[in-house]
């Protein structure tokens, strides 16, 4: 192996001194470019709001090195797009880490201190790791540009569904043409260094320093003995080398020139977003300040930095497009266009000397780069962009703020603002009077315990749908029954309890919210209790993540996995076990919003049954429609129902006896789709507490009410 | 520029309810209070045509002031009057107004406008807990103002002479009419779409003043309102007797047999009637 110090990196051999200062004008330039571009960038973040954010940064740090190095999010839902990423993004890194340790050497640790290390073995080390590198890359960029032009995949198409062709920013070809040019422009400069490599080597095979240690570049080598197979001279060599070192060098610098301005500067702007990321962005939306004159987004400016950040962190990867249901039944809606119009929103508008009027920053409409209030009222909050996203874009809350601007206008359906005004009245969205809350328990053959006069071990918060609706007060009466006969010492708050408010606030009517929030914490102050139960996975999101904000700090636990735990401690006992061919559907505020995947899967089985996934389970689970504050917004007539869309995939299931729900919209909603989508008498519709009382049956049947 | 806007809180049955002991009125804890919703209409018109005024950049702003009759709880209605745009609100109260009929409270409403001097006056079609559809036309008596009932569509410049307007008649007719300002007009429910007041804004409209008028304020006295100054006076309040239905299942014999039940029973038990 050759040890000497002769073996090194070839730079600047054979260029005139003017050759070399016209190198370091042009690298100079490109880097005050790329300087002034962040420059304008991070000028746009800060002409956003302020946000404090909270956690320790060092937390932060290692989480967001954690997310990019093993590129966890990356590969989800689709493992292929990760892998080649992986390869551009490490191939990528060792090669600017490699360039960028010459300069280390040849401009600031050989001039100043003298100190050397670009040589001998360590060079031919970094040599082969670096030829290794460009083909990870350059395979990488060839899978991304074969995914691109052949896959035709729908999630990179950027049709908008809320924009119709004679839009102008419909389809949007720059982002294409921007893509392409991306690809290229890497493919490019990875090929040319293996050329230029290739090229000097012939050039040099004269001189034993280089030419004896070529296969430590093996792909440079390899190509070195094609170019002198087809007759490339040493003469020749040093032409093409001169000619494809200063193409090379250009392209590199024109990159780095350019990363602020295009695409590109995904590299810094996810990581960052990656950063600051909010684990509890959907689940725990922020309050209004005292100090917010107008509550939610009317301008661009009234986002914050990080809100403003998120908007270029997108990749258009197109997840949440996919995941999205209501961009899946047709509404003028994809969370990613959402995003990229915001983009393109504050990128005409912040990024310019001085901030336009307060007219034109106005973020409401539908002229390009705006949010029309349609795809506002699209959204179901049901988390499903928020959670795929691979560079922690928080749509929802972007949306709720956007949402508060249009309800302080009363920009809404006529029927919401019908609801709103009943919740104010009544405390429930049902327009029932207070006294009538606790009306399904009269049917009851046992008293239920008032937590407000006695103390109990259990508060069940019941919660509107619960509470009111017909067919979920069964649902309700048998769960009583079912906790009295576990031996429960348990109570309920009776006309105390008002709506839990999760999703007046997703609405965007933070006022409404307060103030249901702030009774529900009163009366539950006014009881004494241990700890939670509800069987409503809103009401339990809510109270879970977002009353502690209003000094409400309790332990509590959605049904399922309190049932579970009556079950293991044998308080609960299945003496009929079920044979049923089930599936189960995921509501969104016990799955993706808090986790709750296992309890009731883990009920299920253990009541017998046999449980068959869907397609779409658990972190991808498909909103049955409900949630954000469309229950009270009627669903187009015509279009498809994410209820409708999520029972067919259920029905593809062969035999299917019993599609499992565990929230009480949840029945609403599928109990409904079923019926609309024709297949009722095929499969039926349950709540798992049915499934649990028809495996465990009542010991005294007779003191059961229907 | 003023429009004055009379409304008034309605109260509404909760589920059960039980009368007061004097029998003419139902017991107060029984009621769920709300603005009334003709009012929301009338005050929807009112605040738009302040902001069509200030939009197109008129001379003068139009003063938007929300009136009612009541005791202290009614501020929670005028609340929302000013949360809604109203630029300010009266409330007149008084011990002696209580037990007054529409025409009393038209006298105070009529006092308010003499005091307030608007440009218009608007009031609700009728209340939805009362339905006397009175107080509005009684005041413009008291003013002796020109008025129209059922107002379903208009077409007022603030400071205009005359107002247009159109009323729906019965057989899909409609009337067309223009009338001397100042007047009083009853708003229909459909004029417009009345906007969503917001909690937060509810909250905020707090810091509007809310003036509160006594009787003499006005210049009115005691015997002007409550019983003394009314001219109908409530008798009682009651739930009238069920009319009862059944349907009669079974064969024809036995039809007729629980039919001739039926009409003995009605005829009075003891009476000994003979066979039907």
């Amino acid at each position: 192996m050759a040890r000497t110090d002769a073996v090194t990196r070839i730079l600047f051999e054979a260029f005139s001194a003017a050759e070399v200062r016209l190198f370091y004008a042009l690298g100079y330039a490109a880097v005050a470019v790329f300087c002034y571009g962040v420059y304008v960038q991070i000028r746009k973040y800060r002409r956003g709001a302020a946000l404090h954010l909270e956690g320790r940064l060092r937390t932060r740090l290692r989480d967001m090195l954690g997310t990019v190095l093993s590129h966890r999010t990356l590969d989800r839902r689709d493992p292929a797009a990760g892998g080649a990423h992986r390869l551009i993004f490490y191939g990528f890194a060792l090669l600017f880490l490699g360039t960028a340790t010459i300069t280390l050497e040849y401009d600031i640790l050989e001039p100043l201190f003298g100190i050397r290390f670009w040589h001998g073995e360590f060079y031919l080390w970094f040599s082969l790791v670096l030829d290794v590198a460009g083909v990870a890359m350059i395979g990488g960029l060839a899978y991304m540009m074969y995914r691109r032009g052949w896959l035709r995949l729908p999630k990179l198409d950027y049709a908008r569904p809320d924009r119709v062709p004679s839009d102008p920013d419909f389809d949007r070809p720059q982002y294409r043409r921007e893509d392409w040019a991306f690809l290229w422009i890497l493919v490019t400069i990875g090929c040319t260094g293996y050329l230029l490599e290739a090229t000097r080597l012939v050039w040099l095979q004269g001189r034993p320093d280089v030419w004896n240690v070529r296969w430590w570049s093996p792909v440079g080598a390899a190509l070195a003995e094609g170019l002198r197979a087809l007759g490339l001279t040493a003469r020749g060599g040093a032409v093409f080398r001169h000619g494809l070192w200063w193409f090379h060098g250009l392209l590199a610098l024109a990159f780095i020139a350019l990363i602020p301005f295009t695409k590109v500067k995904h590299m810094f702007t996810s990581l960052g977003s990656v950063l600051v990321r909010d684990p509890l962005a959907a689940q725990r939306l922020p309050g209004i300040p005292e100090s917010q004159a107008q509550p939610g987004v009317a301008k661009i400016t009234d986002f914050n930095w990080k809100q403003l950040l998120n908007l270029d962190a997108c990749t258009k990867c197109g997840r949440c497009h996919e995941a999205c249901p209501a961009r899946a039944v047709g509404a003028p809606l994809s969370p990613r266009d959402v995003i990229l119009s915001l983009r393109e929103f504050a990128r005409a508008t912040l990024e310019s000397g001085t901030v336009p009027d307060a007219a034109e920053l106005d973020v409401h409409g539908k002229s390009p780069g705006q949010v029309s209030q349609e795809t506002l009222w699209s959204c179901r909050t049901c988390m499903a962009c928020v959670e795929i996203c691979p560079v922690a874009v928080e749509h929802v809350p972007i949306i709720v703020q956007m949402r508060r601007k249009l309800v302080e206008d009363g920009a809404m359906d006529p029927l919401l603002t019908k609801t709103l005004q009943t919740i104010h009245k009544t405390g429930n969205s049902f327009g029932e009077s207070k006294r009538k809350r606790a009306g399904w328990t009269k049917a009851l053959p046992f008293p239920i315990k008032d937590a407000r006069k006695e103390p109990v071990d259990v508060l069940w918060f019941v919660g509107d749908y619960a509470s009111f609706d017909p067919r979920n007060q069964k649902v309700t009466q048998t769960f009583a029954a079912l906790l009295q006969e576990a031996g429960v010492d348990f109570g309920i708050l009776y006309d105390a309890e008002s709506n839990a408010g999760n999703d007046v606030r997703r609405v965007g009517e933070e006022g409404l919210y307060e103030l249901l929030a702030n009774a529900n914490v009163a009366a539950m102050a006014s009881a004494s209790f241990k700890t939670i139960v509800t069987t409503d996975p809103h009401s339990y999101n809510t109270i879970r993540n977002e009353y502690p904000d209003f000094g409400g700090k309790y332990q509590i636990q959605h049904y399922t996995s309190f049932v579970k735990q009556l079950l293991a401690d044998g308080r609960l006992r299945v003496t009929a076990p079920l044979e049923y061919r089930t599936t189960f559907h995921d509501p969104c505020h016990l799955g993706r919003f808090n986790k709750g995947y296992e309890a009731p899967r883990d009920v299920l089985k253990s009541l017998g049954c046999e449980l068959v996934e869907m397609g779409r389970s658990r972190a991808n689970s498909f909103c049955c429609g409900a949630g954000g504050g469309r229950i009270w917004i009627p669903d187009p007539v015509g279009s498809e129902k994410p209820a409708q869309n999520r029972i067919k995939e259920a029905a593809a299931i062969p035999g299917l006896e019993v599609y499992v729900v565990s929230c009480p919209k949840d029945l609403t909603m599928f109990e409904d789709a079923l019926k609309t989508t024709g297949n009722e008498g095929r499969f039926v519709v349950k709540e798992l507490i049915e499934l649990i009382r028809e495996a465990i049956p009542a010991r005294r049947p007779e003191e059961v009410s229907a | 520029m003023k429009i004055l806007v009379a409304v008034k809180q309605v109260a509404a049955l909760d589920e059960d309810f039980a009368f007061r002991d004097d029998g003419r009125d139902v017991d107060a804890d029984f009621l769920i209070r709300d603005l009334n919703e003709w009012d929301d209409f009338s005050l929807e018109e009112a605040v738009k045509i302040k902001e069509t005024a200030a939009e197109g950049g008129a001379a003068s702003s139009v003063e938007v002031i929300a009136v009612s009759v009541g005791p202290e709880e009614v501020d929670e209605s005028l609340r929302k009057c000013l949360a809604k745009g109203a630029d300010r609100a009266i409330r007149v109260w008084d011990a002696a107004i209580e037990g007054s009929d529409p025409i009393a409270i038209a006298r105070v409403v009529a006092a308010v406008a003499r005091r307030e001097a608007p440009d218009m006056l608007f009031a609700g079609v009728q209340s939805s807990d009362q339905s006397f559809a009175a107080t509005g036309i009684a005041t413009a008596a008291f003013l002796d103002w020109p008025h129209a009932a059922v107002v379903s569509q208009l077409n007022y410049t603030p400071g205009a002479q005359r107002a247009l307007f159109r009323r729906e008649l019965e057989g899909g007719l409609l009337h067309e009419i223009e009338i001397q300002c100042p007047a009083v007009l009853t708003v229909q429910l459909g004029i417009n779409t009345p906007r969503y007041a917001s909690l937060r804004s509810i909250k905020q409209a707090a810091a509007k003043p809310i003036e509160i008028l006594s009787l003499a304020n006005i210049g009115l006295n005691a015997a002007d309102v409550g019983e003394s100054g009314s001219a109908s006076r409530v008798r009682r309040m009651y739930i009238p007797d069920k009319a009862r239905a059944e349907l009669i299942d079974g064969d024809v014999a036995a039809q007729a047999q629980r039919l001739a039940a039926i009409i003995r029973e009605f005829k009075g038990a003891g009476t000994g009637g003979g066979a039907a």
